[in-house]
């Protein structure tokens, strides 16, 4: 009798789990979805809701420098992603694994500044970087996001490099490397797990970054979240243009997420000990 | 190969902690030295010092008489086997073993590849080259760490706990293996461990090291039989020497509870100090093998017997541990000292499997006297000259 009971109970839960499941990924996927189908259709499709076209697509090339705004996307989010980890992974490997008096303090600077959110700073940083003369241009922009996503990366990398062993560092500077190059042979390939998580996580919020794109950056440079806003600036609103400059700038990211995902949870420590 | 030689080196962490204590040490160059001592003792510490990965507080290390202490971990020659093995897991085998030759420099490819292929025949690992370590055993993780040491041809090993991951059979199996490769190839070996039966078979010399201070430095069987102070009594042996809180009447005899048994004279020739401590209280040491039954011993009258209940028996095959109780037995504190905090006051005797003797009985073991060792109840040094 027991054994019928259990299994009815397990087929439940099972059953329930999945019916949650599916609920979830309909409440996910169904923005994208709504994307997908009203970039294909002109304004008065999209307003009775029936049939296609590539209307939007046209409507959004003609009003939208597109290529270009992609490649302003593009340096912004590399420059300032190479920035971040240069300074994430140094400082990370220094706050893990370097002696030095005060490290736990300067440790504890760095993190605090997760805590302080973009809209707070956004004005004294711009206020700073037109005294500088460094707005209007990639660099302000490009700082600007570096000094945004430095704190997170480095408190990632030094957790990371945390959970490396000492005595493999160690047995790398014994073995003559100094712990320059004991950085850049041992501490950098395994933590490659952990940059690509960086990388990810700093180009979708990056790219799809708004507020530092229109603070910082001329209409020349502007970056493609910061274009597709533009678009619904006038007094009419073409949603499905919008919606193809949706699609198109989403690509990127999903693309830079699948080259990335294989080493996001790769465990390349495994077999470093007993 | 290389001499080794520690002067009065001491360790004193930033918090205050004192790892090791004006410690003085020398290895002699082709010596396999065992550091020895529980958990905390400041071993591994004077390894890591040696091997330059921890500042020296005060004292001068040497090797081969030129000191090192600010000398480079990199300079310094060395090679270190640790305890997790530190082996590289991005790379195979073959380049574990070939790292430090690639990039120390001054060694060709074709040597690199020479000495890596001599190592892993030596080791066995010829198989397993291209390997990850991940997909290897622990004890092939083991022998890549010592073939990463060997192929470096360092003037000194410093192996830190290298067999404590493993388990009991593969562990007796490599004490053997590193034994036999560090006499083929003579090179001197620090080589720390808190297993003193590892310490016992592998050293030519061990050095038993409590709180951070250098206890005795001796032969394996030196320390045995000759310990220089209640800590290294107790340490080394296992079953551990019976200490018991004891007096020393004129006689000589010693008594403890009720038992007395006479000071046999050579003994008392061995141990003249011994006489100073006449009518005051010592600690008397007895290793278990002399204890024995005393129904199974032919030749009664030359030893002394003590009646004791027995706690407990166990059966180890080759022979059996009777648990005796007495009235009080010593505590060996951490500097060597004994204080009275035990209150399971036994003694343990290694009898031949054949004993018929039970727990619950009361238990008559003759004493092996002309072993009997003397310490000084206030010091915790060995009494004896």
């Amino acid at each position: 009798m027991a054994v019928p009971q259990i299994q009815l109970k397990r087929k439940i839960t099972t059953g329930s789990l999945l019916i949650l499941m599916v609920i979830v990924a309909v409440v996910m996927l169904y923005p994208f979805w709504y994307i997908v189908d009203n970039a294909f259709r002109g304004q008065a499709q999209y307003d009775r809701q029936s049939g296609h076209s590539l209307s939007g697509w046209r409507q959004l090339f003609a009003n939208l420098p597109v290529a270009g705004q992609l490649l302003n996307s593009t340096v912004v989010c590399v420059a300032a992603i190479a920035i971040i980890l240069v300074v994430s992974t140094t400082a990370g490997f220094a706050f893990a694994k370097l002696r030095y008096r005060g490290s736990g303090m300067i440790f504890l600077l760095v993190v605090s500044a997760l805590m302080v959110p973009l809209q707070s700073i956004l004005f004294p940083e711009f206020v700073n970087l037109s005294n500088v003369h460094l707005t209007n241009s990639y660099t302000g922009a490009v700082l600007v996001y570096a000094a945004l996503g430095t704190p997170f990366a480095t408190f990632l990398m030094a957790t990371y490099y945390r959970g490396i062993s000492d005595e493999l560092i160690e047995a790398a500077v014994i073995d003559g490397l100094g712990y320059e190059r004991t950085f850049l042979q041992i501490a950098i390939p395994l933590s490659l797990p952990a940059v690509a998580t960086i990388t990810v996580l700093q180009f979708i919020q990056i790219w799809d970054d708004l507020l530092v794109g229109l603070f910082f950056l001329p209409t020349s440079q502007r970056t493609i979240t910061a274009g597709l806003a533009t678009l619904s600036t006038g007094r009419t609103t073409s949603v499905p243009s919008l919606m193809a400059g949706s699609l198109i700038s989403a690509i990127p990211a999903i693309i830079v997420y699948l080259i990335f995902q294989r080493h996001l949870v790769k465990g390349l420590t495994l077999g470093m000990g007993k | 190969m290389a001499r080794i030689e520690l002067d009065a080196v001491t360790k004193q962490f930033p918090d205050g902690t004192t790892a090791v204590t004006s410690l003085d040490l020398a290895v002699g160059d082709g010596e396999l030295l065992v550091l020895v001592g529980p958990s905390g003792c400041g071993k591994t510490t004077a390894l890591r010092m040696i091997a330059g990965l921890e500042d020296v507080t005060s004292g001068t290390i040497s090797i081969d008489g030129r000191p090192v202490n600010d000398v480079e971990p990199r300079h310094r020659d060395i090679a270190m086997v640790f305890q997790s093995y530190a082996l590289y897991p991005h790379l195979s085998v073959y380049d574990n073993m070939a790292f430090s030759l690639k990039y120390r420099g001054g060694v060709s490819k074709a040597e690199i590849r020479q000495r890596v292929a001599d190592a892993a025949r030596i080791l066995e690992l010829e198989p397993y080259l291209q390997r990850r370590p991940r997909q290897l055993s622990g004890g092939q993780r083991q022998r890549v760490a010592m073939g990463r040491a060997i192929v470096r041809q360092p003037r000194a090993f410093l192996m830190d706990e290298p067999l404590s991951n493993l388990d009991a059979k593969l562990r007796v199996q490599m004490r053997a293996e590193i034994a036999q490769l560090q006499r083929a190839l003579g090179t001197t070996t620090i080589y720390v461990t808190h297993d003193q039966t590892e310490a016992m078979t592998l050293g030519s010399r061990v050095a038993v090291i409590s709180g951070g201070v250098l206890q005795q430095v001796a032969a394996p069987q030196e320390l045995y039989r000759r310990p220089a102070n209640l800590f290294v009594a107790g340490f080394i042996g296992s079953p551990p020497m019976n200490l018991i809180d004891a007096r020393l009447e004129h006689g000589p005899v010693v008594a403890f509870g009720p038992h007395r048994l006479a000071v046999p004279p050579e003994v008392v020739r061995e141990h003249p100090a011994l006489e100073r401590h006449l009518g005051g209280e010592v600690v008397l040491g007895i290793r278990p093998e002399h204890l024995h039954d005393a129904a199974l011993i032919h030749d009664r009258g030359s030893w002394p017997v003590i009646e004791l209940p027995i706690r407990l028996r166990e059966e180890l095959g080759s022979e059996v541990q009777l648990h005796g109780a007495i009235g009080s037995a010593a505590h060996v504190s951490e500097d060597g000292g004994a204080d009275d905090v035990r209150s399971l006051a036994t003694i343990v005797a290694k009898a031949d499997p054949r004993t018929k003797i039970a727990e619950g009985e009361t238990a008559a073991l003759a004493v092996d006297a002309a072993e009997m060792q003397f310490f000084d109840r206030a010091t915790g040094a060995s009494i004896r000259r």
